[in-house]
């Protein structure tokens, strides 16, 4: 509101002036009067973009807010954006659920994919699957569960580069046009494409259309951690393209030879659940013996087992198949070991006599499995022992998986002949990170200079990605359609479950684009689809994404045929001899060959055995450690030849004497924040790839500090403390309830707090069966995934602050004290919801309180973190957030209000919008996933509507470390219905409660762990003795 | 007073007979006059160059410590070496260390008042400075010891509408009420014990604002019958309390062990345990500070004599023995029990590389008390400084023991892991020890460190039926 100011009325000729404008009373002069400031001084305000009554006027605003307002107090503003147009099919605030897997070179895993407004936040397996039939959970594996985090990722690649320059995708349009032209002009000649070994039927039906029309081109498969040797095996034996089939719900006696046939995330899905179906001490049980050299998932659950070194295998396998030959006098098997001669290792011979008698008396009922990495001459042996056991076509059928390959592939040793020859001129690398993986002695990055164009694929910028001159950011299997086989040959779905969220590529919009195929969505998928179904209409298609898997598609069962003379021919090559120390390369259990390095859940994921996270170590026996003066986190380096690597020891027991065991896929640098400082590169000293050790390896002890490991759990002995328990399936039958018994004398279970009423008709508890717990970790990451749980980062696991709701405590065992017979049994632990809980009555500010349905609560926003309740936890198992985990970056945890607060805002997305994120000084812990107690309660309580809600069934709900286990020995339920399974479970006279004498009551029991020992194996009355003598155990 | 002081008459009806006559409370037959005059010097004189660097170096400690303290509260409890399963550690260990000590203060200053023992006047004021500061240190640790600060009136039952309540039945609230309610007696009987003798700094007082703060501290102080008549109510009353408290604050603090299910905590032996100890480090603290007074003040030489501190070192030795008694009996019970996790928890206690804990709490608290045994160790005085700061380092390792190597090692070996402290710790730590002499100087400087108008009644001259009969009013 301006106001003019109103002149008094002038003489037309003044006696007074100031100016002679004013004298003269000029237009001008007029309009100056109306005017508060000279024209040039507007026009200047106007310039500046701030008129003087403009500054005054925020000045005052400004004044008012800091003043009055009290902006300083609040938080910032924050603005919820609702949808403008709700998609079809969404309630807010539900979860929508899909079908789809996850391939890996494994075979694909199936999975239902939950997602919350748009964006996948959790991952679990499909019980609809033919793999996980009978499994009403479905199952996952670790990495499987983890894989969401990876999607998230903030380090992963979000640009195309060339020549690390960013590039439009265009530009990848026209090179890959002009690869394609220059193909069509030279059939291909100089075009070469190299990927993993994940088998997809649209990459297969791609690779065979690229093949019609270039026919010269190079197809390569590579993985680190290949299964050559047996496929060669089986291939010569077989015939082309025949794997075999273990059945292992059949198989009554069971020889794993270095073969960890138990753990989802090293042999696919589907073993441990036939394998555990017959450790029902109450049923017909089988037995397993385990012949490795170190401790395995599989080694753990023997009930024999054997610690030989894996070079000796093959000579171990040659003495066992000898004796076998003799005693069954199978001519055929005679034929085959007749050549083999012994290289001086030294066996257990009485060992052998016993698993050969035991395996001629199952005959046709049992199964000999070798590792996949272990050489031919194992392999043929193995096949060959299967054989004339009448193994083949009872307990182990074959499958013919040529469907899944148009033509035979070739070997990465190809490719680097061809690219020392000059001929390639054009490579793709689709996948895999070939300059971490592959053996030095090939000294790949040399090699790619030598290749004009190349290419990789793939979600980080990696070790490759940086010698390779385009590099394509891959779009995560969330993010892309695509196809898979699982294990069992089922052609399994991979829908996106969101577009890419940095622009990612997938290999078949390459190899599509390439083939001169247009893609859009999902249309290189259905025209797979139409060509393997039966039925390709649309509905069959939607059948197809709607389950997740193609019915019907499996490889059919069909009995083996065996060629002799190729199996004589196999056993020919000698393994090497194992020199001073062999070197075993492991898969790593928390980040495969490497490719999971950039998955913190992952890293901070314990070992099954070792329980390292962050880092991997060189495992020695505990006598070589002795020997050499060794001790846990010393510096050792170990060489061959000219290579060597530096990295820290640790004693590994039961680990076999003269080998060295290091898992692969750490010590990688520069790719992201996650993979820096973690463990030690072991891929230099691999010269075979299709080995899974190394022989010949010097070891030096180094004058350097101690490296000091961030382990999980540092005490590895019950201290004749009855934990976990166990006993043989003599002592079970003869005493059903011995495990409840061990308690021993207790006082009367007299409390004087009086107990919270459990007034509800539900009471939730969980049993828990260490009779088939392998111990594969799918629990603990399910865990984190649902529960939003932060990472803590190495420094603060050695510390002692890792979050983890469930732990897996691993306990190593030896009734004689002897390396021997130690038993390795894993027990998962979570908060045991005591009825009569020790933290409640402790806590001054009520922040942990029972529920009645007997569920041991707790309050975070009650919580002020006295930690007086995880002090009074005999199970240890409340976690405490130290620092703002979730808030501020982990190397900076000490910088407190200095250090950057936030965490990315991908990262934001992976959290389950249910569950609470913690901040710092509140106590946290296991709650039974009452997120989805509760919404099933909701579910229940809609569906009674007026009527009796107690009278209503619950809808079928899991916690989430249940959903995820592949041996289903987790089981959840309301323990007041004694038609539930977990009651049932809890009736079982294995059943015993972990610290009973306590009274505390807890709703979480154990079935007590029952070995099967043959009574003619040595060592057989060490078997199941692990709470044997109490002072030593 | 003057009630008490017909209670002397087994001393002077005994002059003839040396071996039993009770030593003088204050030598060299000093008349009232003098005792004032030695005393009030103390706060009248210059400040001597001592004062200043003691000052300067605690007030450093002090302020290094709440730097620490901040750091914490503004960054998280990880900055401390605290782990899973050591959730408590120096905190803890620092709050029983402090709380505990506060304890001899009160019984020598409040019991032993009760029961009329008058070699306990002259060291009495400095006893309950000790008590109130000790407390003051040990109030520090729970308040900031909890995750989130801000919601520490959570603890307290205050009605509020988010329906927060404390749960009675934790022994961490059993704490706040013992602590607090320790702190606000043991306050109130030091600075109602002071009243008389504030009151003649008063009279003396040679300034202005001397003068009005003495004025004003000394509540209206005349000296007159009547109120002599209700001040000795009041006092006696405040003792009262305060030596219930003696026994109910360390036995209460000792409930947050007893009543957890931790294998060494978890035993009925705990308050005496606890009670035993905090005499014992308490006496081992007064004999700490007594000795360096007397020797930076020579006027006090006459005033705490060394019968006196004989007496705190038998006080000493008889706690030290109790101490010594429970260790022994813990480690027999865990045995006897055959209980695997309470055996098994003493096991560790002197294994592996926690060992060096129990080990130098174990050799000081059983070896040095036993010392005193001997007269000539009771009289030499710089001996029995260094002893005395021996008890409480070997007390504060028994603290610690208790605290860590009980939880380190808890039921399920898995959860086992090492504590390591942090400098956090430390500075936090010592920062309590600078508060501590920090509030001790200013004690020294501005109230007289010993109960005058007590003392005075008690002096030979002060009874009637004495040979001298009152000479020197």
């Amino acid at each position: 509101m301006k106001k003019i100011f109103q002149h008094p009325p002038r003489d037309t000729n003044p006696t007074l002036w100031r100016t002679q404008g004013e004298k003269e009373h000029t237009p001008e002069f007029a309009e100056g009067l109306a005017r508060e400031f000279t024209a040039e001084a507007t026009a200047q305000d106007q310039e500046s973009g701030m008129s003087r009554r403009n500054f005054v006027r925020l000045m005052g605003a400004a004044t008012a807010l800091t003043g009055l307002g009290l902006t300083g107090c609040r938080r910032p503003e924050a603005h919820l954006v609702p949808f403008a147009k709700s998609a079809e099919w969404t309630i807010p605030g539900k979860f929508l659920y899909y079908a789809s897997s996850m391939p890996t070179p494994l075979g694909a895993v199936p999975l239902t994919i939950t997602t919350s407004d748009g964006r996948p936040t959790k991952i679990e397996g499909n019980p609809l699957h033919p793999i996980n039939a009978g499994l009403s959970n479905g199952s996952t594996d670790v990495f499987a569960q983890a894989s969401i985090l990876d999607l998230y990722d903030p380090a992963r690649s979000k640009a195309i580069s060339y020549d690390s320059a960013t590039v439009a995708r265009a530009d990848l349009d026209t090179f890959l046009a002009k690869v394609r032209a220059t193909a069509a002009g030279n059939q291909g000649e100089g075009l070469a494409i190299m990927t993993g070994s994940e088998s997809s039927p649209t990459v297969d039906r791609l690779h065979s259309e690229l093949l019609t029309q270039f026919p010269k081109m190079l197809w390569v498969e590579d993985e680190a951690i290949s299964s050559s040797e047996a496929d060669a095996a089986f291939d010569a034996v077989f015939g082309a393209g025949y794997r075999p089939f273990h059945d292992y719900e059949k198989a009554d006696v069971i020889l794993a030879l270095d073969s960890d046939f138990l753990n989802p995330s090293a042999s696919g899905l589907g073993s441990a659940r036939g394998f555990a179906k017959r450790r029902d001490p109450n049923q017909a049980m089988n037995r397993l013996y385990v012949v490795e050299n170190h401790f395995s998932l599989t080694g753990g659950m023997a009930d024999h087992r054997i610690r030989v070194r894996a070079s000796e295998i093959g000579e171990f396998t040659a003495a066992l198949a000898k004796v076998i030959a003799k005693k069954t006098g199978d001519s055929d098997l005679s034929a085959l070991v007749a050549p083999l001669r012994g290289n001086g290792g030294k066996f257990d011979l009485a060992w052998i006599a016993g698993v050969a008698e035991d395996l001629i008396a199952a005959k046709g009922k049992g199964i000999i499995v070798a590792g996949t990495q272990q050489p031919v001459q194992v392999q043929g042996l193995v096949l060959g022992i299967n054989k004339a056991l009448d193994n083949l076509g009872s307990t182990i059928s074959v499958v013919q998986t040529l469907a899944k390959s148009p033509t035979a592939k070739d070997t990465f040793l190809t490719l680097a002949e061809k690219i020392k020859a000059g001929e390639v001129k054009t490579l793709l690398i689709l996948g895999g990170n070939p300059i971490y993986t592959v053996p030095v002695r090939f000294n790949f990055s040399n090699l790619l200079a030598r290749v004009p164009e190349t290419l990789h694929l793939s979600l980080f910028a990696d070790e490759t990605s940086k010698v390779t001159h385009w590099h394509v950011p891959a779009a995560h299997y969330l993010e892309s359609w695509g196809d898979a086989r699982s294990v069992d040959g089922t052609i399994c779905s991979v829908q996106p479950m969101i577009l890419p969220l940095w622009n990612g590529i997938s290999q078949v919009e390459i190899l599509a684009a390439l083939a001169g195929e247009k893609v859009d969505g999902p249309s290189a998928i259905r025209t797979s689809f139409n060509g393997y179904s039966k039925d390709g209409s649309d509905a069959a298609w939607q059948g197809f994404l709607r389950n997740g898997f193609a019915d019907g598609t499996a490889w059919p069962l069909s009995k083996p045929s065996f060629n002799q003379s190729a199996a004589i021919a196999l056993v020919q090559v000698h393994s090497p001899s194992p020199g001073d120390f062999e070197l075993v390369f492991l898969r790593s259990s928390s980040v495969d060959d490497g490719r999971y390095a950039g998955n913190s859940w992952l890293q901070e994921t314990p070992d099954f055995v070792t329980k390292l996270t962050w880092d991997n170590a060189a495992l020695f026996s505990p006598s070589d450690a002795a020997k050499l003066g060794i001790k846990d986190g010393d510096m050792v380096k170990l060489s061959s030849g000219n290579r060597s690597v530096e990295i820290a020891a640790l004693v590994a027991q039961g680990h076999a004497d003269g080998s060295i065991s290091a898992a692969l896929g750490y010590g990688r640098r520069g790719v992201s924040h996650v993979m820096e400082n973690v463990g030690f590169d072991v891929y230099p000293l691999r010269y075979n790839a299709f080995y899974c050790f190394h022989t010949g390896v010097k070891v030096e002890k180094l004058a350097k500090p101690p490296y000091v490991f961030a382990a999980t759990q540092e005490h590895q002995n019950m201290e004749g403390r009855n934990i976990a328990r166990e006993g043989t399936l003599d002592r079970f039958r003869k005493e059903p309830e011995f495990a409840s018994r061990m308690d021993g004398e207790s006082p009367p279970p007299v409390s004087i707090y009086p107990n919270p009423p459990l007034t509800s008709d539900l009471q939730w508890g969980i049993s828990m069966d260490l009779n088939t717990c392998i111990g594969c970790n799918a629990c603990l990451v399910a865990c984190q995934a649902e529960n939003n749980i932060p990472v803590v980062g190495k420094d603060q696991v050695r510390r002692g602050r890792d979050m983890a709701w469930i732990r897996i405590d691993r306990w190593f065992a030896s009734a004689d004290h002897s390396q021997e017979n130690l038993a390795m049994i894993p027990m998962a632990i979570m908060c045991q919801q005591c009825e009569n809980a020790p933290c409640e009555a402790v806590c001054p500010a009520n922040a942990t309180v029972h529920s009645e349905d007997g569920l041991n609560l707790m309050a975070y926003n009650r919580c002020i973190g006295t930690r007086y309740c995880a002090n009074n936890c005999p199970w240890k198992v409340r976690r405490f957030n130290y620092f703002d985990y979730n808030d501020r970056p982990l190397d900076e945890l000490y910088y407190g209000p200095l250090a950057p607060k936030g965490m990315a805002d991908s990262l934001k997305m992976v959290k389950n919008p249910n569950v609470t994120v913690r901040m710092r000084g509140v106590m946290e812990k296991c709650t039974f996933c009452i997120q989805r107690i509760e919404e099933a309660k909701i579910a229940r309580s809609v569906k009674a509507g007026a009527s009796d809600v107690t009278k209503t069934p619950m809808p079928a709900f899991k916690t989430a470390c249940q959903q995820a286990c592949p041996s289903q020995s987790i089981v959840f339920g309301n323990i007041n219905d004694p038609a539930s399974a977990v009651s049932k479970l809890k009736a079982d006279p294995r059943t015993y409660t972990s610290l009973s004498y306590l009274n505390t009551r807890p709703r979480v029991t154990y079935l007590a762990r029952i070995r099967n020992p043959n009574p003619a194996m040595p060592g057989a009355d060490m078997v199941g003795a692990a709470n044997r003598s109490p002072e030593h155990a | 007073m003057s009630t008490l002081t017909t209670n002397a008459e087994a001393v002077t009806n005994a002059p003839d007979l040396e071996v039993l006559a009770r030593p003088p409370q204050v030598l060299n037959n000093r008349n009232p006059h003098w005792v004032t005059g030695a005393v009030c010097s103390i706060v009248e004189g210059r400040t001597p160059l001592w004062w200043w660097i003691g000052f300067a170096i605690s007030a450093t400690f002090a302020g290094i410590g709440g730097a620490c303290i901040l750091y914490m509260i503004v960054t998280g409890v990880g900055v401390w070496g605290s782990n899973s399963p050591c959730f408590w550690a120096w905190d803890i260990t620092n709050f029983i260390f402090w709380v505990s000590m506060a304890h001899a203060g009160s019984m020598i200053s409040a019991l032993l008042f009760l029961t009329r023992q008058k070699w306990s006047i002259s060291i009495a004021r400095v006893s309950e400075a000790m008590t109130v500061f000790a407390i003051m240190c040990a109030g520090v640790y729970p308040a900031i010891h909890i995750g989130r600060v801000w919601f520490v009136w959570f603890l307290f039952p205050v009605p509020n509408s988010y329906g927060m309540w404390p749960n009675f039945s934790s022994p961490l609230l059993w704490d706040v009420f013992a602590v607090t309610s320790y702190l606000t007696v043991s306050s109130l009987f030091w600075f109602a014990g002071m009243i008389p003798d504030l009151s003649v700094l008063r009279d003396r007082a040679t300034t202005k604002i001397r003068k009005f703060c003495y004025g004003l501290f000394s509540l209206g102080w005349l000296g007159t019958a009547r109120q002599w008549r209700h001040y000795e109510m009041m006092y006696v009353l405040l003792a009262g309390i305060t030596s219930v408290l003696v026994v109910t604050v360390t036995t209460i603090v000792s409930s947050d062990c007893a009543t957890s299910v931790v294998p060494g905590w978890h035993a009925t032996i705990f308050p005496f345990y606890f009670m035993v100890g905090a005499v014992y480090s308490g006496s081992a603290a007064i004999l700490t500070l007594l000795i360096p007074l007397r020797l930076a003040y020579p006027q006090l030489k006459d005033l705490i004599t060394p019968s006196q501190l004989d007496k705190v070192c038998k006080l000493l030795l008889l706690m030290g023995s109790c101490v010594a008694y429970v260790y022994v009996i813990e480690i027999f019970n865990a045995w006897y029990s055959g209980n695997a996790f309470e055996k098994g928890a003493f096991w560790e206690r002197f294994h592996g590389i926690a060992a060096w804990y129990p080990i130098t709490c174990l050799s000081i608290n059983l070896i040095v008390p036993q010392l005193f045994w001997f007269k000539k160790v009771r009289h030499c005085l710089p001996l029995v400084f260094v002893l005395a700061i021996l008890c409480n380092v070997g007390m504060w390792f028994e603290r610690f023991m208790i605290v860590t190597t009980s939880l380190i090692h808890d039921f399920l070996p898995s959860s086992w892991h090492d504590f390591h402290a942090s400098i956090v710790d430390i500075l936090t730590a010592t920062g309590t020890v600078g508060i501590f002499f920090t509030l001790f100087l200013l004690f020294i400087r501005f109230v007289p460190v010993i109960n005058m108008s007590e003392l005075k009644a008690v002096l030979p001259g002060s009874q009637p039926d004495h040979p001298t009969g009152g000479e020197g009013h």
